[in-house]
């Protein structure tokens, strides 16, 4: 069956993208920007505002782009397990991949000139004061998308041609490329964002914009974090969307077959979501210490200030996430043949984790008045004080995250009996470096309530590097136990309520919300600033907004890009039917 | 097919609904943009302390830290039995009096750096004007002490408005302590009310000024004043560590008894 799209009507929207960027680029070059008298350093957007425009333009593109660069990295991966485990549902699943990731493509070309277009408009002081600093850096950018955008052309069309031996290995490569090429255009857009956040600090206001070094502009202080949390985020995120187009496609399905290829495609989605979740925190603690570093105040805004309430709402989103993908493991044991033996241990967990969430959402840091501190009898709430402290909540995350490991390794255990001689010793192992993981999490939790602050810090490393640690040595030695193990019987696939389905978009949601989110920190947090006590913000929008606001505003950007995917997916499933893995009818774990 | 849709509609649409309608039921902060200030030369001390206790307690994020918590330094209530701001600064570097202190503290933090906190103060001359520097001060000053800032200070320093623009002051002039003999002058010049209500004026977290005489006899008030970790009232004990230790090196002994009659009065 031949899978090339039936016309070229798919790709306008990428090379309007794309020569609209090339167009804007020279329209605004600092010397031709320059050379005019710039009479406004803003204008307004009718009935919205500019500041709210801008606000979904460059919500709406991050989360297209975050959806097109994620998905080519276990694309990618996916394609290998398929080559060198010679194992073909492998490469079918990475080929379905890489066909959601094309027709995304459009929409984020679209959705990044729109960006670009509103703030050369609305924002044309801002614009060439950036232009002017990091213009090569633009041109680049424009140059490498064009090689992104051909690179994805030749992955997916030469999938088929390109399928044995030497070939395939080359198609591989060019997947690896596509992954290069996105990456690199993701770090120089950074690079642009991050400058607004932290420039160097030999630049001030006076600083004329042409005497600014491009490196040290371009290398800041947080670049290098927010490329890394980054990159980590956009594999969570591109998880948690194949898994709810997985789930629906499992929900329209009209074959056993196809029911089972999406069962396995949501689970697969799902295991790389939550998988990559579980590393994210470690990205953002370097974030977070790289912000403190550059900037106490700014950290300060970000953790104690006026955003403080909003890590009570990550919290409770979190909560949501862990609940939710336990919830989808849980219920996908009813598949495996053998899981029942450990249903019983479901409901402890289930408690372990709402402990958790409750304790990690207890609000701390409270800006009161006089009176309101009055009310409260102290500094700290009564009660909540002692929970909303971060001995406290470390404690709470890293038994979360711990719990959630043991569900996926009961789940890995299943439907397996193991036939190596130390299998119980090993199993026994395994018990006693959760028990000693959760003891070390649990004392150092105590044990800061007695020493100040400073050392209390120090005491989330040991938590942290205790529960890795434990991770690591648990899958070595479950990888060990589980050689040449015997079958229970193979995992049912398909045969998933429909339930866990909409568990799968609930995940996808929140993912998505809580993009919005922290976008909405990483930019607020510079307040009245342009570029962080270097530009300021004198516009009538000059002022962050309060979350609730803010949370409407995510909320329609969170609106319009599952609108926007629900139609793009539904063009495409209209042209073309995918490959199926057959995975129901060869069984597989 | 459509029921499948219309399912999924309501997941997203659901799931979407309850993150806005928590987020917008937490408290609301919003950061708001430091007011411009532009004083003569003929200025006073209550506009300079009101347009810096708006700038504290709003737009320059002061009280993030150095409201009631433990991040940094109280400069609204006693710091560790020191007494408050206002006294306690003159104090702080010798050779530096209230007003220099205070300055320099908001241009140059981490060369007056205060014992037990790590230095995560920036300039504040990066972000904030001459103008509204000076307007901290004073602020600062009216805790517990007497606002010396005046319009010539802002004048010498050019009242440049901009970032960047303030340098460290040198400042010397020593302000000079308070000698009325009126009770509730004393009470206003020592920030009482800050944690105590009288009249409907103040805030709840000390206990109330009025019946206070009713309540309590002028020896458990003196006691109070010069020592109060010996005891607090009924329901306050949490604030006990609030109530400055140092009133009795403040206040002459003629000023102590003045405001102890006048509470034991209020009947």
């Amino acid at each position: 069956m031949s899978e090339r799209l039936p016309s070229g009507a798919r790709r306008w929207p990428l090379w309007l993208g794309g020569i609209g960027l090339v167009t804007l680029l020279t329209l605004v070059s600092p010397d031709g920007i320059l050379a005019q008298e710039i009479s406004r350093s803003y204008r307004d957007f009718p009935l919205i505002g500019s500041r709210t425009a801008i606000w979904i333009a460059a919500e709406v593109h991050l989360l297209f782009a975050a959806f097109v660069l994620g998905v080519p990295m276990f694309a990618v991966v996916a394609e290998a397990i398929g080559i060198f485990g010679k194992d073909r549902k492998y490469d079918k699943l990475a080929k379905e991949f890489t066909r959601l990731l094309l027709v995304a493509y459009s929409a984020t070309a679209i959705w990044g000139a729109i960006l670009s277009f509103l703030l050369v408009t609305l924002y044309p002081r801002l614009w060439v004061y950036l232009t002017q600093i990091f213009a090569p850096s633009m041109w680049a950018y424009a140059g490498l998308f064009f090689l992104e955008s051909f690179t994805l052309y030749l992955y997916y069309y030469g999938w088929d041609r390109w399928a044995e031996g030497r070939a395939k290995l080359m198609h591989w490569g060019l997947g690896i490329m596509l992954n290069v090429f996105g990456t690199t255009v993701m770090f120089i857009a950074n690079s642009w964002l991050t400058f607004m956040m932290s420039p160097p600090a030999d630049v001030t206001p006076d600083t004329s914009p042409a005497m600014v070094q491009f490196w040290s502009a371009f290398a800041n202080a947080t670049w290098m974090p927010i490329n890394i949390h980054r990159i980590i985020a956009n594999v969570v995120f591109g998880g948690a969307i194949v898994g709810a187009y997985a789930a629906y496609r499992f929900l329209i399905a009209e074959t056993d077959e196809e029911r089972a290829h999406y069962d396995w495609m949501g689970y697969v989605g799902n295991l790389i979501a939550i998988g990559a979740l579980i590393v994210l925190p470690f990205a953002g603690y370097y974030l977070g210490r790289e912000i403190y570093e550059y900037s106490p105040g700014m950290g300060q805004t970000l953790m104690g200030g006026f955003m403080s309430w909003l890590w009570i709402i990550q919290a409770f989103l979190i909560g949501v996430l862990f609940l939710t993908g336990n919830y989808y493991l849980w219920v996908g044991m009813g598949r495996i043949p053998g899981a029942e033996r450990f249903m019983p241990y479901t409901k402890y967990m289930l408690i372990v984790l709402v402990v958790g969430v409750i304790v990690w959402a207890t609000p701390h840091t409270m800006i009161a008045s006089r009176a309101e501190i009055a009310a409260m009898g102290g500094t700290y709430h009564p009660f909540l004080g002692v929970l909303g402290v971060m001995s406290a909540k470390n404690t709470a995350v890293n038994i979360m995250i711990l719990t959630t490991f043991l569900s996926f390794l009961l789940y890995r255990r299943a439907n397996k009996e193991p036939v190596v001689e130390w299998a119980r010793t090993g199993t026994m192992i395994q018990g006693v470096l959760f028990v000693v993981c959760a003891g070390i999490v649990i004392f150092y939790g105590i044990y800061g309530y007695f020493v100040t602050a400073i050392v209390r810090i120090g005491f989330s490393v040991y938590q942290v590097l205790a529960v890795i640690a434990t991770i690591f040595s648990v899958v070595a030695i479950d990888v060990a136990i589980g050689r040449g193990a015997k079958s229970r019987g193979a995992i049912r696939w398909g045969q998933m309520p429909e339930r866990s389905q909409y568990a799968l978009f609930i995940l996808a949601v929140t993912f998505t919300w809580l993009m919005g989110l922290m976008g909405y920190a990483r930019s607020g947090i510079r307040q009245h600033w342009h570029v962080w006590e270097v530009v300021r913000d004198t516009s009538e929008y000059a002022s962050t907004p309060a979350l609730g606001y803010a949370s409407q505003i995510i909320s329609v950007c969170v609106l319009i890009f599952f609108g926007l995917v629900a139609f793009i997916f539904w063009v495409g499933g209209l042209a073309e039917k995918p490959v199926l893995s057959g995975v129901g009818s060869e069984g597989g774990d | 097919m459509w029921q499948t849709n219309l399912k999924v509609l309501a997941v997203v649409l659901g799931t979407v609904a309850v993150f806005t309608i928590v987020s917008s039921s937490i408290p609301q902060l919003q950061s708001v943009v430091p007011e411009d200030l532009s004083f003569s030369g003929d200025v006073t001390a209550e506009e300079l302390v009101a347009a810096g206790q708006a700038l504290f307690e709003g737009a320059g994020g002061c009280a993030d830290c150095h409201g009631l918590g433990t991040r940094a330094p109280n400069l609204l209530t006693d710091e560790a039995g020191t007494g408050q701001i206002g006294v306690r600064c003159a104090r702080r570097v010798t050779g530096q009096d209230c007003k220099a202190y205070l300055f320099n503290s908001l241009v140059d933090p981490n060369a007056l750096q205060v014992e037990g906190y790590i230095p995560i103060m920036a300039d504040m001359s990066r972000t904030l004007s001459s103008e509204q520097l000076w307007a901290l001060v004073a602020f600062l000053q009216s805790q517990g002490g007497e606002v010396t800032v005046t319009g010539a200070d802002i004048e010498s320093e050019g009242g440049v408005e901009s970032a960047g623009a303030a340098q460290p002051a040198a400042v010397t002039a020593a302000g000079p302590t308070s000698t009325s003999s009126d009770p509730v002058e004393i009470m206003t010049a020592n920030a009482c009310l800050g944690c105590h209500v009288m009249d409907g004026t103040g805030a709840p977290i000390g206990p109330s000024f009025d019946g206070i005489g009713g309540r309590v006899s002028a020896d458990y008030i003196r006691q109070s004043i010069l020592d109060p970790r010996a005891g607090a009232s009924e329901g306050y004990e949490a604030f006990i560590q609030l109530m400055p230790a140092t009133f009795g090196e403040q206040l002459s002994a003629a000023q102590l008894e003045a405001v102890v009659q006048f509470l034991a009065d209020r009947r």
